[in-house]
């Protein structure tokens, strides 16, 4: 495909009537391993949630392959952070890795043998192979992300969106999902992973993307990944923007 | 029991609250599992003024026409606990509220609006206030055939809409955000549920009435919770126990004055049917075999006893002393591992491996950096609780100590030396 996987125009994301990304253009090609990085409160969550439709932009243009969510849909998969759902759902193992045949099957009907099959595959590739009928509460924090991660295996995208999947997981599933995600960028993947840890970026990204509500740079890792674009990004002079941002927001909500 | 199946007096109650109560049970389980329990109670208060108002609007409008009324009352609180939920949508989304204040405060607004006009009505028009009270605290015993018809329609509504989008559920109440993003309608899906909890409100008032509705709609999945991980199982669950409470509840109410000697005493059946919900779910609580209360205090004492014995056990062959009960010996008699007052062949083995796990673990932490003084204590716990499999990986972990911090001897420990050997070094 010669279009990118990822087009960002002028993106411009309002969360509560103040920038919470401002003026984003980037473009990012197939098959790389993209790290999201920024402070906290720069924006990264919001962007991933912009690029997947579920936060609405003010301006600016989004596209994958050249075509609007939308119609990629099915192409595209969400890894959200691990604590934004409740574990105490009664479900297991299995249960939550077969919604990602979601998409796939159109109207939800009762998940086939083979769908079944292919749950178990995934579980085999995050090394949860044993773990199918396990009730999700009985899970440790890595095991949890790697379920998330299966999940995201079977809806069989081109491109990954993962919300700091790395959070809270032991040294094991980390370097186990390190090798997961090259794997899949072998196969010509594109994975957009928002990243807290600066000390392995290096390691683990063809590309990064420095984000603080504006875009500080994006690109190979060699290239962006640099003190100068690192001092901007997350230096005192990015406090100032903080700053700003909440002044902005409290003129608009009437807030002291 | 069938007659409550048969006869026309009491087959309108059963089968009607029956109906109400699996529609709220199962709807019940989407309110629990969001967390937002008190919903129901605010709804279901909320649904009160529409009762009052349109008790009197229907007197003006049909007179002498049942059905009419009785259309109008559910109108009328489809309509009051509808607009109920857009208040709270509003003071949580526009005016920042939070969650249980906006509840809490629609909840005591509506109905006490409600209440203000029914004391009214008590005095100008006492018959209006009569019909009102059944919606208050619900008279299931005055259900006729026809009142059937349309709350079983009603009920068979929530239950078959809730059966077919079961699975969409499922991925919506999970997570959310995962199921905007592989296409699922969310905000119509949402919308569907909170009517579909709106009419299983309005049909249950009729039955256990305003104040005690939110039960039906909480007891019944936190009963089922205890006893199963399984979404559908967990829905399944929780309807049979209403239905069943349903159905005891008529039961009860009939009976019970009989049994006590006291036929002239009435029980409602709206608060029996609540009173039997609620003792299933304190029974699930206590009794589930996985959660329960009870179930866990009976593994406690299970682990505590066989703790006892086991010290008992290393007791006698350190040849210590013990203070010992007379069924504590007789345990351990009839577990083989003592004959007379003495320990047998495989007592002295057994109380070998726990001084063997006791030994090993103190080798471990003082592996991981604790002192050889402070070991002792935590050994003393852990030998009890050690599995063969965590054995076999110390062992391993540790290259088959000889000996612990102690420098006294591992008894068993996989090197050749015969455990009477090392029995012999220990004395």
């Amino acid at each position: 495909m010669s279009e990118p996987a990822v087009r960002v125009k002028r993106l411009t994301v309002h969360y509560e009537k103040a920038p919470a990304l401002w003026e984003l253009s980037f473009s990012i090609p197939s098959g790389v391993l993209v790290g999201i990085l920024g402070p906290n409160g720069a924006g990264k969550s919001t962007l991933v949630k912009a690029l997947l439709n579920l936060v609405k932009p003010l301006s600016g243009e989004i596209s994958f392959f050249g075509k609007p969510f939308k119609t990629m849909q099915k192409e595209i998969a969400y890894v959200p952070q691990r604590t934004s759902v409740d574990w105490h759902f009664p479900i297991d193992v299995e249960g939550v890795v077969l919604m990602g045949r979601y998409g796939k099957l159109g109207r939800f009907k009762w998940p086939s043998k083979a769908d079944r099959m292919a749950a178990q595959e995934a579980l085999d590739l995050v090394g949860m192979r044993s773990y199918a009928k396990r009730q999700i509460s009985k899970l440790s924090g890595g095991q949890q992300q790697r379920v998330f991660i299966a999940r995201a295996l079977l809806q069989e995208a081109q491109i990954y969106l993962m919300d700091e999947p790395f959070a809270g997981v032991d040294m094991a599933t980390e370097r186990a999902l390190v090798e997961l995600f090259s794997k899949l960028k072998g196969e010509g993947k594109t994975l957009l992973i928002v990243h807290h840890d600066l000390t392995t970026v290096k390691s683990y990204f063809d590309w990064t993307l420095l984000l603080n509500s504006c875009l500080i740079g994006y690109g190979p890792v060699e290239k962006v990944f640099t003190q100068e674009n690192l001092k901007r990004c997350f230096g005192s002079s990015a406090y100032l923007f903080a700053e700003t941002k909440k002044l902005a927001q409290a003129k608009s909500t009437g807030d002291k | 029991m069938l007659q409550f199946f048969l006869d026309p007096v009491l087959r309108a109650p059963t089968l009607g609250t029956m109906l109400m109560g699996l529609a709220s049970g199962m709807i019940g389980c989407l309110v629990f599992l969001r967390r937002r329990s008190l919903l129901g109670e605010a709804l279901s208060h909320a649904a009160y003024p529409g009762v009052v108002i349109s008790v009197a609007i229907a007197s003006f409008l049909f007179p002498f026409s049942e059905k009419g009324a009785l259309l109008s009352i559910l109108i009328g609180a489809l309509i009051a606990s509808l607009l109920g939920l857009f208040a709270i949508d509003l003071l949580e989304k526009r005016l920042n509220v939070k969650s249980d204040a906006a509840l809490c405060f629609v909840l005591s607004t509506f109905f006490g609006v409600g209440v203000l006009i029914a004391s009214r009505l008590q005095m100008t028009h006492p018959l209006w206030f009569q019909q009102i009270q059944v919606f208050l605290f619900g008279q299931a015993a005055t259900m006729v055939d026809g009142d059937i018809g349309i709350y079983g329609l009603l009920a068979c509504l929530v239950i078959a809409i809730l059966t077919a989008f079961l699975p969409k559920l499922k991925i919506l109440y999970f997570d959310p955000d995962f199921a905007k993003t592989v296409g699922m309608k969310t905000q119509r899906l949402d919308a569907l549920i909170y009517v579909l909890l709106v009419l299983a409100i309005v049909v249950g008032m009729r039955s256990v009435g305003v104040v005690l509705m939110s039960a039906m709609l909480i007891a019944p999945p936190a009963a089922a919770r205890q006893w199963t991980n399984r979404f559908s199982t967990f829905f399944l669950l929780s309807a049979f126990f209403a239905l069943v409470s349903g159905f005891l509840g008529n039961v009860l109410s009939l009976y019970v004055p009989n049994w006590s000697g006291a036929p002239h005493l009435s029980l409602p059946t709206g608060p029996m049917i609540v009173l039997c919900a609620v003792t299933l779910c304190l029974l699930s609580l206590l009794l589930s075999p996985k959660t329960g209360l009870v179930t866990r205090l009976v593994r406690i004492g299970r682990f505590r006893f066989r703790r006892r014995q086991e010290n008992l056990l290393k007791a006698l062959y350190k040849k210590e002393s013990y203070s010992k009960s007379w069924w504590l010996m007789k345990r351990l008699e009839m577990k083989g591992w003592a004959k007379q007052g003495a320990l047998s062949e495989v007592g002295i083995r057994e109380a070998e491996k726990l001084i063997r796990l006791h030994r090993l673990w103190e080798v471990y932490l003082v592996h991981m950096g604790q002192g050889a003084e402070r070991v002792h204590a935590n050994a003393e716990e852990m030998e009890h609780i050690l599995t063969p499999e965590m054995e076999k990986e110390l062992q391993a972990l540790l290259d088959h100590p000889q000996v612990d911090p102690h420098k006294q001897p591992i008894p068993g420990a996989s090197s050749g030396v015969s455990p009477e050997a090392s029995m012999r070094e220990n004395l």
